[in-house]
C-alpha cells in the first residue's frame, strides 16, 4: 500500500492509515501484517467473516489492544494510542455491537457521563439545555429524560452514535451497528450518517458482514480473511461476487446443504397459543401458534428481542409458560426427561457453552447429559456406569472429530467450534424426531457453519420436524421450507420458501401492519 | 502469574505424557498446590501477627503443631474436634454442588443436637441402638428441614440462600436457648441451663482404649457415602448439572428444584447428625456447649475441600488440629482462644482468595492432542 | 416505669430504644449501601462493626478522646474494606463467601486484640439532651441522643445528594449498573469498587464506635450480635436509597427495642425469641420483596448476579 499523506476534510474529519499491523493472542495470530487506508470524509467498510480480524484491527487502533507491530497515521501525523481515552482525545470513537448504555439512567445522564470530564457537582438544568441545543444540530432526536430501558433498539443505536458525536468524534468506528436493527431502522440510521459524511463532518469505518450495507452506503471497502489483508477497492468498482470470493477464499466454496424432496409428514410439533413473560415481567410471547410437520424446516425470522429468546426457552423448559401448550406428536409436552427420550426431541440453542453445557464438567459428562440415567448407563437403580459413559464419549469424539486433550478435560477448555461439535454429537448421534434450534451458527467460523447447516438439513431429510429460530435471514432463506416472521411475541407473516420475498419479510420484521393481513389471507 | 510454555523443564517427555493423559491427576496437583500455598500464606501472616504480639512465631507454630499432632493424646483431641467438622462440612459442601452457598450449618447443628437429645426421651428404656436410631432420625430430620427451608425460599421465591441461612443461624440459636431454658429445661441444671440427660447408658462409646468416640467413624463413613452419591449416582450427576448450569439442566429435563431441595435436605441432615453425635458422644445433654462454632468451621472445611466429600476428611482433621492446637497455645504461650479464630479467619480468606489462581498455571493445564 | 406514665411507658421505651439502637444500623447500612451501589456485596460488615467497636474503645481508652476513637474505628473499617475490595477485584473470587471470611477474621481480631479492654472504662461520646422540657425522668432518659445520630442522618442526605448530583456519585452508580459502560467510558471498575468498599467499611465501622462509646458503651465479645449481618437486608429494604436507610434503621432499631421494652413492662417470657425479632423481620422482608421471576426493583444491575 502506498503511504502517501492522508488529508483532513475542512470540517476536521481525518483520514486513517494503518500500516503493517500484527497482533498475536497466545498461539493465535489474530492480525498478520494488515494495512488499511481510509480517505477522509468517506464511509469505509471493513468486511470479513467471523474471526477475520476486523474487530481486532479496530480495537488495536482504538487502544483496547496493543498491536505487536504496525503504525497508525491519523490525519496528517503518525500517532500511538495507549488506551481508549487517548483515542477519544484524538477524535476517534467506537460504537460497539452490544450497547454500552446504562439501562437505569436517562439519556441525559448517559450523555453527560460519557463525556469523561464531568464537573464535580453537576448542574442538571444547565446540562439539559446544552444537550438539547447540541441535539438540534444533529439529525437525531431523542427525549433527554427518557430512561434507556424504555428505548427501542433503534433509538439506543441512535443514542450510541449521538454519544460519539457529542464527544466530538471525527473518526467513527461502527462494529456491526445494524445487527439488532430492522431494515427500516438500518436505512434511517446509516442514511443520516451518510449525509454527515457527505458534508465532510465525519469519517466512518464500518465493520460488517452484510454486502447490502456495503453496496448501499460505503464508498470503499477492505476485506480481511483469517487475520490477513486480502483486498481493497472502491465499492463502485467492485461487485458482490468479487467481494464474496475475497471473503470466503477460493478454496472454501459454500457447501449448501442438499434439500431432498420429501413428502410432507404428519404434524410432529405444535405450539398452541403460547404465552410467556419476559425477563422484566412484560409479555414476551403473545398467543404464538405454529405447527411443524415431519420432514420440513420451519424458519422463524425476526429482529432480536421480539420473543425469540422466550420461545426457545419455553420449549427447552427454561422458562415457564403462562398460557398455551406444546404438543409433540399429538401429546402434551412438559419437557421431562421421559418425554425428551420418548419423542427423541433435541435442542440446539445458540452459544452452546452457555446454554447446553456445564463448562467445568468433563467432555465425557457433557456428552452423557442426555442418556446418563438410562439403562445400561444406570445400574442397580441409581448408580452410574462411569466406564460406559467414557467409552460412549470416546466413540463420539472420534466420530465427530472433536479436538480435546482427553475425555476428562473440562469442556470450556475446548474451542468454540469443538464445543459446538461436541453438542452436535450428543444431540444428533441418534436420529431425531423433533429438532429445535436457535441461531445455531452464531459466532462460528465458516466451516463449522456449513457443517451445522448440513446436519440440520440431514435431520430434516430423515423426517425430523425442525423449528429454526434465527436472526440471520440468509440462514433462514437457505434452510427453511416455510418462513414466519416473529414480531413482539407473535408470528405476523408467513410465506413458503419458494415464494419468499426479501423486501416483504423485511417489512414484516419491522412490524409493518400491511404484512399482517398476509397471515390471515 | 502465567508460567511460560517455553520453559525447558516443562518439555520433558514424561511431564508431557502425564499432562496429556491424566486430567484428574493434574487437577489434584493443582488443588493441592494452591491450597498449600494458601495455607502457607496464612501461616506467614499469622506469624507476623503473633510476632507483633511479642510472641515468637516459631514457638507458637510449634506449640500448635504439638497440640494438634505432636503426641498420641493431641491426635486424639484433634480427631474428637474433627469429628463434627466432617459432617458440618458436608452441610455446606453438598448444597454447593447444586450451586447454593449454604452457611446455615451452625443452626442445623444446634437444633439437630437439641431435638436429638429430646427425642431420646420418646423411647424410654428402649435398647441403646433404638435410642441412637431415634436420636439420629430426629437430628437428621430437624437439620434437614432447617436447611431445606432456605433452599425452598431460594427456589420458589428467589431469596438469596446465603443471607437467609446466616440469619437463620441466629434464629436457630434463639429457638435453642428458648427451649433449653423453657420447654426442654432440666430444673436440676441451674447455672448451666440444659435439657435432661440422655442417660449414661445411651452414650456413644470410645474406639478401643482411645478417647476418640465412634462418631468419628460414622462421620468418615458418611463422607464416603456422600462421595459415592456425588460421583457415582444419577442424583449426583443431576446435582452437578443443576449447580453447573441450570439452563443446561432444565434443557435436559432435569427437575432441578427437586435436586436442589434433596441436596439441601441431605446437607442439613448431616449437620443435624453431627449435633446428635456431639450430644450422644460428648455432651450427654443439649446446652450452650453445642453452640461453639462447629457449624461455621464447617463452611471453611467445605471451601477448603472444594466441595469434594472425600477431601473433607483430611481437611476436617487439619482444622480439628487448629482447634486442638489452640489449647496448648493458651497454656504454653498465654495466647487466648481467639488467636485460633484469627488463624481460621486468615486461612479462610486466603483459601477463598486463592480461587483466583485456578487455571492460571499452564503446567496444570492438559495439552491438546494434535 | 409504668407507674408514672401508665401504658405510655412501652412506646416511650421503644422510642428511646430507637434513638439508642438505630444509629449502628444506620451507619452500617449506609456503608453497605455505598458498597452495593458500586456493584459489590460486603457480607463482612459484621467483622467491620466489631473491629470498629473494639478499636474505638481501645483508642478512646488510651488517648482519652472518644472522637479519636471514632476516627480510629473508621480507619480500621477502611483497612478491612480495602482487604475485601482487593481480594474481590481478583477474577473468580466470590464476594459473598469472602465477606463471611472477613466477618470471621474481623471478629477473631477484635476478640483477640480487645481482650484487655473488657475491664477498663473508656471515655464515652457526649450526648445531647432533647428532653430538657420535661420533668419526667423517663422522658429525659429516653430523649437523650448522641451526636453521631445527626451525623448519620446528615450523611444519609449527603449520600443521596451525591449519588444524584456529583461526578463521584454518578461514577459509583455507573460501576454498579454496567461494567461494560464503565469500561467504555474509561473508568476502572476495580478501582471504583475498591474505593466504595473501603469507604463503605469506614462508614460501617463508625457504627461500631457508637456501640462501644455510647450504647451499650462498653466492650465485650457480644457487642454487635449480628447487626452487621443485617446490613445487607437493610439495604435491600431501603431499595438502595440512602434516605430509605434511615427508615430501615428506625424499623430495625424498633424491632430490637421492643423486646427489652416489653420486658421492662413486665412481659418477661420468650425473651430469646423476642431478641430474634430483627432476624425474623429481615427474613420476612426478604421473602416479601424477592421474586423468582424478576430482579429487585431499584437494585444496581451488576448486583443481580451475585445476589441471585
Amino acid at each position: 500500500m502506498s503511504s502517501g499523506r492522508v488529508e483532513v476534510t475542512k470540517h476536521g474529519a481525518p483520514g486513517l492509515e494503518v500500516i503493517g499491523m500484527s497482533k498475536r493472542f497466545g498461539s493465535l495470530k489474530a492480525l498478520d501484517n494488515v494495512s488499511l487506508k481510509v480517505q477522509p470524509g468517506t464511509i469505509h467498510a471493513l468486511l470479513g467473516g467471523n474471526g477475520a480480524g476486523k474487530s481486532t484491527l479496530v480495537k488495536c487502533v482504538m487502544g483496547f489492544y496493543h498491536a505487536d507491530e504496525g503504525d497508525i497515521v491519523l490525519g496528517p501525523k503518525q500517532v500511538t494510542v495507549k488506551d481508549p481515552r487517548e483515542a477519544r482525545e484524538l477524535g476517534m470513537g467506537m460504537v460497539y455491537q452490544h450497547f454500552t448504555l446504562v439501562q437505569n439512567m436517562t439519556v441525559l445522564e448517559n450523555l453527560v457521563l460519557s463525556r469523561g470530564k464531568v464537573p464535580g457537582v453537576i448542574k442538571w438544568q444547565q446540562e439539559r439545555q446544552e444537550v438539547e441545543h447540541f441535539m438540534a444540530t444533529t439529525p437525531f432526536k431523542l427525549s433527554t429524560d427518557a430512561k434507556i430501558s424504555g428505548l427501542s433498539a433503534g433509538e439506543k443505536q441512535k443514542l450510541e452514535i449521538l454519544k460519539q458525536l457529542y464527544l466530538n468524534t471525527k473518526l467513527l468506528f461502527l462494529d456491526e451497528p445494524t445487527s439488532s436493527l430492522t431494515p427500516g431502522e438500518t436505512e434511517e440510521v446509516l442514511g443520516m450518517l451518510q449525509a454527515m459524511v457527505r458534508r465532510g463532518e465525519l469519517t466512518i469505518v464500518l465493520i460488517t458482514h452484510r454486502f447490502r450495507e456495503v453496496m448501499r452506503f460505503a464508498d470503499a471497502c477492505t476485506i480481511l480473511r483469517n487475520g490477513k489483508f486480502v483486498g481493497t477497492g472502491q465499492v463502485a468498482e467492485l461487485d458482490q461476487q468479487r467481494m464474496s470470493d475475497w471473503m470466503i477464499g477460493s478454496d472454501q466454496v459454500i457447501q449448501t446443504a442438499s434439500r431432498k424432496e420429501t413428502p410432507s409428514g404428519s404434524v410432529k410439533l405444535e405450539l398452541q397459543e403460547l404465552q410467556a413473560q419476559g425477563d422484566s415481567g412484560v409479555p414476551a410471547l403473545e398467543k404464538l401458534t405454529v405447527s411443524v410437520h415431519g420432514g420440513e424446516i420451519v424458519g422463524i425470522a425476526g429482529v432480536s428481542g421480539n420473543g425469540q429468546k422466550a420461545l426457545i426457552e419455553v420449549i427447552a423448559g427454561q422458562r415457564p409458560l403462562t398460557a398455551g401448550q406444546i404438543l409433540v406428536r399429538g401429546q402434551r409436552y412438559r419437557g421431562t426427561r421421559r418425554e425428551i427420550q420418548m419423542h427423541r426431541l433435541n435442542c440446539l440453542p445458540e452459544e452452546p457453552l452457555h446454554n447446553t453445557c456445564v463448562g467445568h464438567m468433563s467432555v465425557t459428562r457433557n456428552m452423557a447429559m442426555r442418556k446418563f440415567d438410562q439403562k445400561p448407563n444406570r445400574m442397580f437403580g441409581f448408580f452410574l456406569h462411569n466406564g460406559r459413559l467414557r467409552r460412549h464419549a470416546l466413540d463420539l469424539i472420534r466420530r465427530y472429530n472433536v479436538k480435546t486433550p482427553s475425555p476428562e478435560s473440562p469442556i470450556r477448555n475446548l474451542s468454540g467450534g469443538n464445543i459446538q461439535r461436541a453438542v452436535l454429537a450428543r444431540e444428533l448421534c441418534e436420529p431425531s424426531e423433533v429438532l429445535i434450534t436457535a441461531n445455531p451458527c452464531y459466532g462460528l467460523d465458516f466451516h463449522a457453519t456449513a457443517d451445522i447447516r448440513s446436519q440440520i438439513m440431514e435431520a430434516r431429510n430423515h423426517g425430523a420436524a425442525v423449528l429454526l429460530i434465527s436472526e440471520d435471514l440468509d440462514e433462514i432463506l437457505e434452510l427453511a421450507d416455510r418462513i414466519f416472521v416473529i414480531f413482539e411475541g407473535n408470528l405476523i407473516y408467513e410465506t413458503s420458501a419458494a415464494a419468499a420475498d426479501v423486501s416483504q419479510i423485511g417489512q414484516a420484521m419491522a412490524g409493518h401492519s400491511s404484512a399482517e393481513e398476509l397471515v390471515h389471507a | 502469574m502465567r508460567i511460560s510454555q517455553g520453559q525447558l523443564w516443562l518439555n520433558f517427555p514424561m511431564v508431557n505424557a502425564v499432562r496429556a493423559r491424566s486430567g484428574f491427576l493434574l487437577r489434584l496437583a493443582e488443588s493441592l498446590t494452591i491450597t498449600g500455598a494458601a495455607l502457607l500464606a496464612s501461616v506467614m501472616v499469622f506469624s507476623i501477627f503473633v510476632a507483633i504480639m511479642k510472641v515468637n512465631p516459631l514457638q507458637a507454630l510449634y506449640a500448635m503443631y504439638l497440640g494438634a499432632f505432636g503426641t498420641s493424646f493431641s491426635w486424639q483431641v484433634t480427631l474428637v474436634k474433627a469429628s463434627p467438622l466432617l459432617l458440618t462440612g458436608l452441610c455446606t459442601a453438598l448444597p454447593m454442588r447444586t450451586g447454593l452457598i449454604v452457611i446455615g450449618g451452625e443452626g442445623a447443628f444446634v437444633l439437630g443436637g437439641l431435638f436429638a437429645a429430646e427425642a431420646a426421651h420418646f423411647v424410654p428404656g428402649a435398647p441403646t441402638i433404638i435410642v441412637w436410631l431415634v436420636m439420629a432420625a430426629a437430628g437428621c430430620l430437624v437439620g434437614g428441614i432447617w436447611i431445606m427451608i432456605p433452599a425452598a425460599l431460594r427456589v420458589y421465591r428467589g431469596v438469596n440462600e446465603t443471607i437467609s441461612t446466616l440469619l437463620m443461624n441466629y434464629i436457630a440459636i434463639a429457638i435453642f436457648n428458648q427451649l433449653v431454658e423453657g420447654l426442654f429445661h432440666d430444673p436440676n441444671s441451674l447455672n448451666n441451663p440444659s435439657t435432661y440427660s440422655i442417660g449414661d447408658n445411651n452414650m456413644i462409646g470410645d474406639i478401643g482404649n482411645s478417647q476418640v468416640h465412634w462418631g468419628l467413624i460414622v462421620g468418615m463413613g458418611v463422607c464416603v457415602l456422600a462421595w459415592i452419591l456425588v460421583h457415582h449416582t444419577t442424583l449426583g450427576f443431576s446435582a452437578d448439572l443443576a449447580g453447573g448450569n441450570p439452563k443446561a439442566a432444565r434443557l435436559s429435563g432435569i427437575r432441578i428444584n427437586r435436586v436442589i431441595l434433596w441436596f439441601a435436605f441431605l446437607g442439613g441432615a448431616c449437620a443435624g447428625l453431627a449435633g446428635m453425635i456431639q450430644v450422644a458422644a460428648v455432651q450427654e445433654r443439649a446446652n450452650d456447649g453445642l453452640n461453639v462454632g462447629y457449624g461455621y468451621a464447617g463452611i471453611l472445611v467445605a471451601f477448603m475441600a472444594r466441595q469434594d466429600p472425600l477431601a473433607i476428611i483430611p481437611v476436617a482433621v487439619l482444622l480439628g488440629g487448629v482447634h486442638a492446637g489452640k489449647i496448648l497455645l493458651a497454656t504454653q504461650l498465654g495466647l487466648p482462644n481467639s488467636a485460633a479464630l484469627v488463624f481460621q479467619g486468615l486461612l479462610f480468606l486466603f483459601i477463598l482468595g486463592a480461587e483466583t489462581l485456578y487455571g492460571r498455571f499452564s503446567i496444570f493445564q492438559p495439552q491438546v492432542r494434535t | 416505669m409504668s407507674q408514672s406514665l401508665g401504658y405510655w411507658g412501652v412506646p416511650l421505651a421503644v422510642l428511646g430504644g430507637i434513638l439508642r439502637l438505630s444509629p449502628p444500623f444506620l451507619f452500617v447500612s449506609l456503608g453497605e449501601c455505598l458498597t452495593e451501589k458500586s456493584g459489590r456485596i460486603n457480607l463482612g460488615q459484621e467483622g467491620t462493626l466489631v473491629m470498629g467497636a473494639m478499636s474505638a474503645y481501645g483508642i478512646s481508652y488510651l488517648s482519652g478522646s472518644p472522637w479519636l476513637g471514632v476516627l480510629a474505628a473508621g480507619a480500621v473499617g477502611f483497612i478491612l474494606g480495602s482487604i475485601h475490595g482487593w481480594f474481590c477485584s481478583r477474577p473468580r473470587v466470590n464476594d459473598i463467601a469472602l465477606g463471611i471470611a472477613m466477618m470471621f477474621l474481623g471478629e477473631g481480631l477484635a476478640f483477640y486484640l480487645g481482650r484487655g479492654l473488657i475491664q477498663p472504662q473508656a471515655a464515652q461520646l457526649a450526648s445531647v439532651n432533647l428532653g430538657w422540657w420535661s420533668h419526667q425522668p423517663e422522658i429525659v432518659a429516653a430523649l437523650k441522643i448522641n451526636i453521631l445520630l445527626p451525623v448519620g442522618l446528615a450523611l444519609a442526605v449527603i449520600m443521596w445528594w451525591a449519588f444524584r448530583y456529583t461526578r463521584w456519585g454518578m461514577i459509583v452508580r455507573l460501576a454498579g449498573e454496567s461494567t461494560d459502560a464503565s469500561r467504555a467510558m474509561g473508568y476502572s471498575i476495580n478501582t471504583i469498587r475498591f474505593l466504595a468498599t473501603a469507604i463503605g467499611g469506614f462508614i460501617a465501622a463508625i457504627g461500631g464506635a457508637f456501640l462501644s462509646l455510647y450504647y451499650p458503651g462498653s466492650w465485650n465479645d457480644n457487642i454487635s450480635s449480628g447487626q452487621g449481618l443485617m446490613a445487607v437486608a437493610l439495604v435491600i429494604f431501603a431499595r438502595w436509597n440512602p434516605i430509605n436507610c434511615i427508615y430501615a434503621a428506625v424499623i430495625f432499631g424498633g424491632a430490637k427495642a421492643i423486646g427489652p421494652a416489653l420486658q421492662a413492662a413486665g412481659y418477661s417470657s420468650y425473651t430469646y425469641l423476642m431478641n430474634a425479632a430483627p432476624y425474623v423481620l429481615t427474613m420476612v422482608i426478604m421473602i416479601i420483596t424477592c421474586s423468582r421471576t424478576r430482579a429487585w426493583v431499584g437494585a444496581p444491575a451488576e448486583l443481580g448476579a451475585s445476589l441471585r
